[in-house]
């Protein structure tokens, strides 16, 4: 049973969606405060060569996330920076991240002069739990056979999840994000939380791109995340903005990232060019962006309201 | 403290002014970043403006290099100046070179002045029916063409990867046994090969002349027509638009197919002009797609500025192939354009907004008199 | 008895870009007071509030709590210092409930524990709704409030703060009379408490019955200050304008009414929000009348005009222009059918902001044979045509190739009227034409609608302020949540009977 596509492709699903997962959660926080970040994959990107730097010099994995959750930050910084002090059009703005991060960037300047190509991690993370519990039926691949980042990445959902809606802070950054006006004139500091926000979702995407590049793959190879930072983007707006939701597709998304290979590993549908299986990750993110853009669902469970506007107090 | 106004008018030299300071401003901060990782500064400049403008040689590579971020530059600028984010002209180029190939293979008996023509309507369809698709679904459908555009970026790889190493498809070359074994597309007739023009020395590729002629056109269409004024408003406001009566779904899909085709025909080109065969590898590894949103916002979004913004960043990129190496950094041309368009929006500010120092007013320190 | 100054300005001097707001004001209102802040649209009212919220930053003066000189650097400071306002456009946050808004960044007490304890929130709202009579549902979202409780809401807020100083910007703008008496009654309850009540507005009858003392503004300077009990709504009005000014009376028109030049038949149409603004609309307007529509802001009337236009489509009903029918949802149509249309949000939505006021002007008539030449524009003529206009209509502050956006909210109104005029309508729907406007400006545009219905145009005038509607129209009918509750004719409404409407009483 447990060697049935089925539980493979689940498994891949959670594997593959922890990434993704990360990512879209950081991107999660920086929304709800109003600030569109398109530069997700650069971010990645940036945070997986780092991370995997890290790895390389100091033989620490965990040391190793966090220098890659530092790297995201920094690059996160220049786009809040641009957005909210300078009230650059945030559309061009995380664009112009992703360039100069991205894979033909700063992710690749690095790589290259860091010498980091073409080598194994010194570490990864592993699956670690007892294999007793790796072979249970079905939950064993499917849950128990994975690395601590993605059991991290379950406690992240539920503090993301309670510190939104919970909380003092969590319910300030809601207004920050719905009715910057609302919020400034009872007193919240919006180009703080704005700032802390998109910060915050710099450093969940630099763990975002370390899963690869520490975990999944596990090496520095240009490009390594392949549009997963897009795909992220696209997974906010499928999760209507609540974590939970997130968790969800994620592992929806990562299914399909899982597909080619499992069906590739058991002589499946071998007919069929693995071009088209790569494709259906993007092609489903467009399909179901289609399905939540409907009137109907935007209007009873839409984006923050002030989401990619820059807010200015004595504007005329 | 500063304190951040709002001009009254803008006065013209600044938006020249801002571009170029923008542009002097990214090589500084790259100058700095180069130091940080043990590279010289002047010498690793020195040698990319040598690579891209130093010799005639470097003038005409850097042509070619420019003649594609022309169409795709002018591609994000037409979708842009609406408030239309077509991220997709990767895609798109690549759905005209794919189409202008097959164009230019079909018609391979038959003179040049069919094929070239064949070409390029075939690379413009190809461009704008992928467009279309994004535009369908942001004008019917309500949804984000950022995403969309950019996921058939991905696809669009894949497709056109698939006809030449997964495929025995029509654009692959079977003619010899090591054809069969090493993929390579067809090479495309002699009639399907673009003509060049010469001017002194300068080889000037047919598409860079076709590419100024389609700017001109977009600044006509935009700066002097019905069709112009429409999307100058329905960019500005959409409930403008909708006031005042304007089909605001149909132009969207006009200007994506435009943009589209713009792009496409750039794909055309760079089947015709440059590589005479379709070539996913190449055509992947370019990014001109992306580079183009880079040149479309550094020019403001005006077609002639983007010509020129696509001539000095086609020069950059040319130097960065030319002098790719062990001991010149890759990336480097990467993070340069992201510094130019981190610079490029920071200047925004200055157009749009005056810094002002004022004294913070001190609060008296006495009691106010009862 | 001399009460302590409760808060004192000296002296503020505020300017932007082109425009001194504030100058050189002294202000001062004690403790126990409702003070009323008179002015005119535009002569710096709401800087002023704004300055001494702690929103803008003045940049000559001080200021001066119960006698201490204190400096806001920021709304929290002047939150804390006990001052709170209630906006003309209210900061709530509308997916939020009114608990959330309440407690929204309030840092003391409650308001200091990490996480949200709903329930506790609720009750003390729950409280406080009761003792002043102005009780809101605390688990209703802001979205789902009438404008009125919406304002509860904001009063709430100053309350659960403990507000020592209130200031409320135009609060009976989206208020019945009724509900407006209802204000009045608890804002003397808490002036009675010991609290100073700021009340900012322009409308003198508002003013004669709330306050103890009047300051008018004019220009940005302070040109008096009087007790209520001594001023006039004349000697007031004279104050606010700079000189004799005879008030707000019904002009008697010769008016010739002839066929009905737009007739609206059981119109309906959906929301924003997926339910029915407009439910079974009909009336009809005729060539040479002014038919006006009254109700309290958010009950419809901009949908409603929407759907006229051709900006919204109907689901049900229809509308007829000359007799003919209008295919629904085209504004196009509607436009070439002689419907001319003023819009409520004449910034956003009347022009196209950044775009040159030239532009604007040719923004419906673009496609004309006269401007354009095939797919061509004619820029020299629409430039020519342009100068014309602005000298015609007395635009002011606008050469035609500035952007729209630059002009003030008078001189943007008329490009507005210029375009619409111009396009020699059959039928003029009008919203809210003299929102925001300055005295000499509303008069202008009283002026152009009068002449416009003198030459057979049939207008339909949609306004939530009632002296505007009596003053010029022929037959008053009224809105409520979307629906017509009554129909009057002008010269014999009351402002009693249509309060009542207003509120969804129905005519007997």
């Amino acid at each position: 049973m447990n060697n049935s596509v089925l539980v493979v492709v689940l498994a891949s699903a959670v594997t593959y969606g922890t990434p993704l997962l990360y990512a879209a959660l950081g991107e999660l926080l920086t929304e709800r405060s109003g600030v569109l970040n398109l530069g997700v994959e650069g971010m990645m990107l940036v945070g997986a060569v780092m991370g995997f730097w890290g790895v390389q010099q100091t033989g620490s994995l965990w040391l190793a996330v966090l220098i890659a959750a530092i790297a995201g930050s920094a690059m996160a910084l220049i786009h809040a920076f641009l957005v909210v002090t300078l009230r650059a059009n945030q559309i061009v703005s995380g664009l112009a991240l992703t360039i100069f991060a991205g894979a033909l960037g700063l992710s690749s300047y690095l790589g290259n002069d860091l010498n980091l190509a073409d080598q194994p991690a010194r570490h990864n993370f592993a699956p670690f739990l007892p294999k007793s519990w790796q072979n249970a039926e079905i939950v064993g691949p499917i849950f128990f056979k994975q690395s601590s980042l993605v059991y991290l990445s379950w406690v992240l959902v539920a503090l993301v999840a309670l510190y939104l809606n919970r909380t003092r802070l969590g319910l300030n950054v809601r207004a920050v994000g719905e009715s910057p006006e609302s919020a400034d004139a009872m007193g919240i500091n919006v180009a703080a939380y704005r700032y802390a926000h998109t910060l915050v979702g710099g450093a969940f995407a630099g763990v975002g791109g370390a899963c690869f590049s520490l975990w999944i793959t596990p090496q520095w190879v240009d490009g390594l995340t392949a549009g997963a930072g897009w795909i992220a983007i696209a997974l906010v707006i499928f999760a209507f903005w609540r974590p939970t939701l997130c968790l969800v597709g994620a592992y929806f998304f990562g299914a399909y990232s899982g597909i080619p290979f499992a069906f590739q590993a058991r002589g499946i549908l071998t007919g069929i060019p693995p071009e088209l299986f790569q494709s259906l990750p993007y092609l489903a993110t467009i399909f179901v962006l289609v399905l939540v853009s409907s009137a109907g669902a935007r209007r009873h469970l839409g984006a923050p309201a002030a989401l990619g506007t820059p807010y200015v107090r004595e504007e005329r | 403290m500063i304190r951040i106004e709002r001009r009254l008018v803008q006065p013209k030299w600044l938006s020249v002014a801002v571009p170029v300071g923008s542009l002097l401003a990214a090589f500084v901060l790259m100058g700095i970043v180069l130091l940080f990782t043990h590279h010289p500064p002047l010498h690793t400049f020195d040698r990319l403006l040598r690579a891209a403008f130093g010799s005639e040689q470097a003038l005409n590579d850097s042509l070619v290099s420019a003649t594609p971020l022309i169409f795709t530059g002018l591609c994000a600028a037409v979708a842009f100046r609406m408030q239309l984010f077509n991220i997709g002209g990767e895609g798109q180029l690549y759905a005209g070179a794919i189409l202008g190939a097959a164009a230019g293979i079909a018609l391979g008996d038959h003179t040049s002045w069919l094929s070239v023509p064949a070409m390029i309507v075939a690379g413009a369809v190809g461009g704008a029916a992928l467009a279309l698709v994004p535009a369908v679904l942001r004008a019917y459908f309500s949804t984000n063409e950022i995403i969309t555009s950019l996921m058939l970026n991905y696809v669009g790889a894949l497709v056109v990867t698939y006809l030449i190493f997964d495929s025995e498809s029509y654009w692959r070359d079977t003619s010899s046994p090591t054809a069969k074994v090493f993929p390579q597309g067809k090479p495309l007739p002699d009639a399907a090969s673009w003509p060049v023009s010469h001017v002194g020395s300068l080889v000037i590729p047919f598409g860079l002349l076709l590419g100024i002629v389609i700017a001109t056109f977009v600044w006509l269409l935009y700066g002097r027509t019905r069709f112009g004024f429409e999307v100058q408003v329905i960019g500005d406001s959409q409930r403008a638009a909708a006031y005042a009566g304007m089909r605001t779904r149909r132009k969207i899909l006009a200007v994506m197919a435009l943009s589209g085709a713009i792009a496409g025909i750039g794909g055309a080109s760079q089947d015709g002009d440059f590589r005479h065969t379709l070539d996913p590898r190449g055509l992947t590894a370019a990014a001109y797609g992306y580079t183009g949103i880079v040149i479309a916002a550094l020019a403001r979004y005006n077609p002639f500025a983007v010509c020129l913004v696509a001539f000095l960043l086609g020069g950059l990129q040319n130097a960065g192939f030319t002098l790719q190496g062990a001991d010149f950094p890759s990336g480097l041309v990467g993070v340069l354009q992201g510094l130019i368009l981190f610079c490029a929006l920071g200047g925004e500010l200055l157009i749009r907004y005056r810094l002002r120092f004022v004294r913070t007013p001190r609060a008296s320190e006495a009691e106010a008199p009862a | 008895m001399a009460a302590a100054a409760a808060v004192s300005l000296r002296g503020i001097t505020k300017r932007f870009p082109g425009v001194v707001a504030n100058d050189a004001v002294d202000f001062e209102a004690a403790e126990g007071e409702v003070h009323a802040l008179l002015g005119e649209n535009g002569a710096g009212k709401s800087t002023l509030s704004n300055i001494l919220t702690g929103l803008y930053r003045p940049d000559e003066g001080e200021i001066a709590i119960r006698g201490h000189v204190v400096s806001f650097s920021s709304p929290r400071e002047a939150l804390d210092a006990g001052i709170c306002m209630v906006h003309q456009h209210f900061r709530l946050v509308p997916p939020f409930t009114v608990a959330e808004n309440v407690i929204l960044g309030d840092h003391r007490g409650e308001g200091r524990k990490f996480s949200v304890h709903p329930r506790r929130i609720e009750r003390r709202v729950a409280e406080l709704g009761e003792r002043y009579r102005i009780a809101v549902d605390p688990r209703a979202r802001i979205w789902q409030l009438s404008l009125g409780e919406q304002q509860r809401v904001e009063i709430l807020k100053a309350l659960y703060r403990e507000a020592s100083i209130l200031i409320l910007d135009e609060p009976t703008a989206v208020l019945t009379p009724q509900e407006s008496e209802s204000l009045f009654e608890t804002l003397r309850v808490m002036a009675d408490e010991g609290r100073t009540i700021v009340f900012i507005s322009h409308k003198l009858n508002e003013v004669k019955a709330v306050s103890d003392r009047v300051t008018v503004l004019r220009g940005g300077r302070n040109v008096a200050t009087v007790a209520t009990s001594e001023a006039t709504p004349r000697s007031l009005a004279a104050l606010m304008v700079g000189h004799e000014v005879s008030l707000t009376e019904r002009v008697e028109r010769l008016v010739e009414i002839g066929e009905p030049v737009l007739e609206v038949d059981d119109l309906w149409a959906m929301g924003d929000r997926g339910t029915d603004a407009v439910r079974g609309v009909s009336l009809t307007v005729r060539s040479g009348e002014i038919v006006a529509i009254a109700g309290v802001a958010g009950n419809g009337q901009r949908e409603l005009a929407e759907t006229i236009t051709g900006m919204r489509r109907p689901s049900r009903g229809a509308v007829n222009v000359e007799g003919r029918a209008l295919g629904g949802g085209d504004a196009r149509a509607a436009i070439g059918a002689g419907v001319a249309h003023v819009p409520e949000d004449r910034l956003h939505t009347g022009v196209a902001p950044s775009l040159s006021i030239a532009s604007n002007l040719v923004l419906k008539s673009y496609r004309g044979r006269g401007v354009a030449k095939g797919p061509l524009l004619r820029l020299r003529t629409i430039r020519d045509h342009a100068a014309r206009l602005i000298a015609r209509y007395d635009v002011r502050g606008g050469a035609p190739e500035l952007p729209a956006r630059r002009l003030s909210g008078g001189n943007l109104q008329k490009v507005v009227l210029a375009r619409e005029f111009e396009g020699s309508p059959r039928a003029l729907v009008v919203a809210s034409p003299t929102r925001g406007l300055d005295v000499a400006a509303i008069e202008t545009v009283h002026r152009y609608l009068r002449d416009a219905a003198s030459s057979g145009v049939g207008v339909l005038l949609i306004s939530e302020d009632l002296d505007e509607i009596r003053a010029l129209a022929d037959r008053i009918a009224v809105i409520y949540e979307g629906a017509i509750v009554g129909e009057l004719a002008a010269a014999v409404a009351t402002v009693e009977e249509l309060g009542l409407l207003m509120a969804g009483g129905r005519r007997e």
